[in-house]
């Protein structure tokens, strides 16, 4: 029973990584039609930014607390300009074009990312995570040790979903996002800045891409690939969430990260997480309408 | 229209001819390039055949390849068949699971397709290339060694007679580009293109989608497959590296990099993706102004995506469509503006 338990919390710390992928995934599609693909990679880049300030060069006389405060905040800065970079010379572009190309658009990028990674940081597997909270810290609830990274990721993965559901819903600028993501044309002219909207919209993603990452640094032996590759589980819950909705997404990364962790108590495969997540993406698009997904035919 | 098939296969024989002499003299290293651009071009006309004809989006054409090659390999290092059965095998496997990956096809296209492709490329990758319970097809941690394999008594293994199965890829290759362009005006080919336009307009007119899309998958799966199919024949083993997700992606870009909707573009993006990383990592180091420098695989897969991205903004028909384009621009040009006439696509 304490077994079943201990698997239920690794994983839900998981699916909190999902959900917070999937988040950036569902924002940057209902916004601007863009399908990222290049979500993970986005994330992964911001991630070893933030791992490269903490573990790069010595920082005399400074504790450890502002150590991390420093990699965190200077990778987020980087995820934030990342984005806007993207959309400036990239998306702002393609604007009209049809959703599959800016979809492959996003495959180039991916590519782009990984390999530039993979240049810097060469292909190593790394295993030196940034801790937000102390490794060894654990709470014991009902004789089941949680440890405290745990307990960030979920908190952070749902304040960050309930903060940018209430972000569009009562601010002016998340309504002039929900305006665009509705119908650009119109939206324009009511005198919505599209850009701007578009350039946010990209920015927040790639800023919830690279908590994403940060935070899965102590789980997994991360490497420029396998943080990329994080996009298909992140499309899985992104789909469980119907592309549009940001509750029923967080409450799919949860799901998916039950999903693929419970198998491992009887079936350890490196592999087979990935078939749980393929198998999910199936289900979830043949049970759905043939009319497909929502904004689908912008 | 016959006079279109004859120069079609004039066109073939010549190109056959000159390029099964080009690498002879070249080392070896140079004859695995020619030899694997032909499996990667398989790999992009696949693609032209799923892609650029039935407009279906997919991210797991390496998959395809990858099945086809331990196919090959299980049937003769596992089951010590003749390599003809293996290329057989191969081609079978590809084209059932072609089927299989079809299926949820017929209720999805697009961006969902292109995700559900991706899943099965990761899912192939990850799990049954490299898992255990799969080690009767994929020959375990080692992957199955091929060597000594001969097809109808031509010796073609790698070692000694790459050039042999360069020869007849090569072949292959030049009669299924003819096919091809045939099929593109064949009764099955505008099918394909009225799907690609608009399915609801095509099941309209009569086609039947479920058959023309698992056709689809089912050839352009095979037509991977079979390139996939002599990867253990050149490189005398099969691991699963040259098929994992990003050889996927990297032909799905390439591809549309050099037009995903031309023959030729296949031959063209197969040279590409074989050659330039090889001729990059061999002769790119040494010293430049000072500093030494060394250029590795992944500045590559770099270059393919910056070039996809500005590809897909400035040349949205891709590099083979731009030529055309350009031609027969300088064509009418030659001829005079009088005789202006709308030329189909």
């Amino acid at each position: 029973m304490s077994e079943f338990a201990a698997y239920t919390v690794i994983g839900l710390s998981l699916g909190a990584i999902f959900a917070l992928a999937a988040l950036g995934i569902v924002l940057i599609y209902r916004v601007t039609g863009v399908l990222n693909f290049a979500h993970g990679a986005m994330g992964m880049f911001s991630t070893f930014v933030a791992w490269q300030v903490f573990y790069g060069y010595p920082h005399p006389g400074m504790p450890s607390w502002a150590v991390t405060a420093e990699a965190i905040l200077v990778g987020l800065g980087f995820a934030v300009v990342l984005g806007l970079v993207l959309e400036l010379l990239v998306f702002r572009w393609v604007r009209s074009r049809p959703q599959v190309v800016k979809a492959v658009i996003t495959i180039g990028v991916l590519l782009a990312l990984q390999s530039a990674a993979s240049l810097i940081w060469k292909n190593n597997q790394y295993h030196l995570p940034i801790y937000l909270a102390p490794q060894t810290a654990t709470f014991r609830l009902a004789d089941v040790p949680i440890g405290a990274n745990s307990v960030v990721i979920v908190v952070v993965a749902l304040g960050l979903a309930f903060g940018l559901a209430a972000f569009l819903r009562w601010t002016a600028f998340g309504r002039a996002m929900r305006a665009v993501s509705d119908n650009p044309t119109s939206a324009a002219l009511w005198g919505v800045r599209v850009d701007a909207v578009g350039a946010v919209s990209w920015m927040l993603g790639s800023l919830v891409a690279a908590v994403a990452g940060i935070l899965i640094t102590p789980f997994i032996n991360f490497d420029t690939t396998s943080l990329t590759l994080l996009i298909v589980d992140s499309l899985a819950a992104a789909l469980i969430g119907g592309l549009v909705s940001l509750p029923l997404t967080v409450l799919g990364g949860f799901l998916l990260g039950l999903l693929e962790t419970y198998p491992t108590i009887w079936i350890q495969s490196l592999g087979f997480p990935r078939l749980i997540a393929l198998i999910v993406i199936l289900a979830v698009l043949i049970i759905r309408s043939p009319k497909g997904l929502p904004g689908a035919a912008r | 229209m016959m006079p279109g098939h004859i120069v079609r296969f004039a066109i073939a024989i010549v190109a056959f001819a000159v390029l099964a002499r080009l690498p002879v003299g070249l080392d070896g290293a140079f004859q695995f390039d020619a030899a694997l651009a032909l499996v990667w071009a398989f790999g992009i006309l696949s693609l032209v055949l799923l892609t650029g004809y039935a407009g279906q989006v997919s991210l797991c054409q390496a998959t395809f390849a990858g099945v086809g090659a331990y196919g090959a390999g299980m049937t003769v290092a596992g089951l010590h068949g003749g390599y003809l059965l293996g290329i057989v095998v191969g081609v079978l496997f590809a084209m059932v699971l072609g089927v299989l990956v079809g299926l949820p096809a017929l209720r999805l296209h697009g961006i969902t397709l292109a995700i559900v492709t991706l899943g099965i490329a990761l899912v192939f990758d990850k799990y049954v290339f490299q898992d255990h319970i799969f080690d009767w097809f994929t020959g375990g941690t080692g992957g199955w060694q091929v060597t000594g394999a001969s097809i109808l008594a031509i010796s073609v293994d790698s070692s000694k007679h790459l050039l042999a199965a360069y020869d007849i890829l090569l072949a292959l290759f030049c009669i299924t580009a003819v096919l091809m362009v045939n099929l593109h005006q064949s009764g099955a080919g505008r099918r394909f293109r009225a799907i690609r336009d608009s399915e609801v307009a095509a099941s309209t007119m009569g086609v039947n989608l479920t058959r023309y899309k698992l056709l689809a998958f089912a050839l352009s799966a095979g037509m991977a497959g079979l390139g996939g199919s002599f990867y253990p024949l050149i490189a005398g083993s099969v691991s699963p590296q040259p098929f994992w997700v990003f050889t996927s992606l990297q032909l799905a870009a390439i591809g549309v990099l050099m037009g995903v909707r031309y023959v030729p573009a296949a031959a063209l993006g197969g040279l590409f993706m074989a050659v330039v990383p090889d001729v990059l990592t061999r002769y790119g180091h040494g010293v430049f102004m000072g500093r030494l420098y060394e250029i590795s695989y992944d500045w590559f897969q770099l270059a393919v995506g910056v070039l996809l991205v500005l590809q897909l903004i400035l040349l949205p028909d891709g590099v083979w469509g731009d030529i055309r384009g350009r031609a027969a621009r300088i064509r009418d040009l030659v001829r005079g503006g009088a005789n202006k006439q709308v030329r189909p696509a």
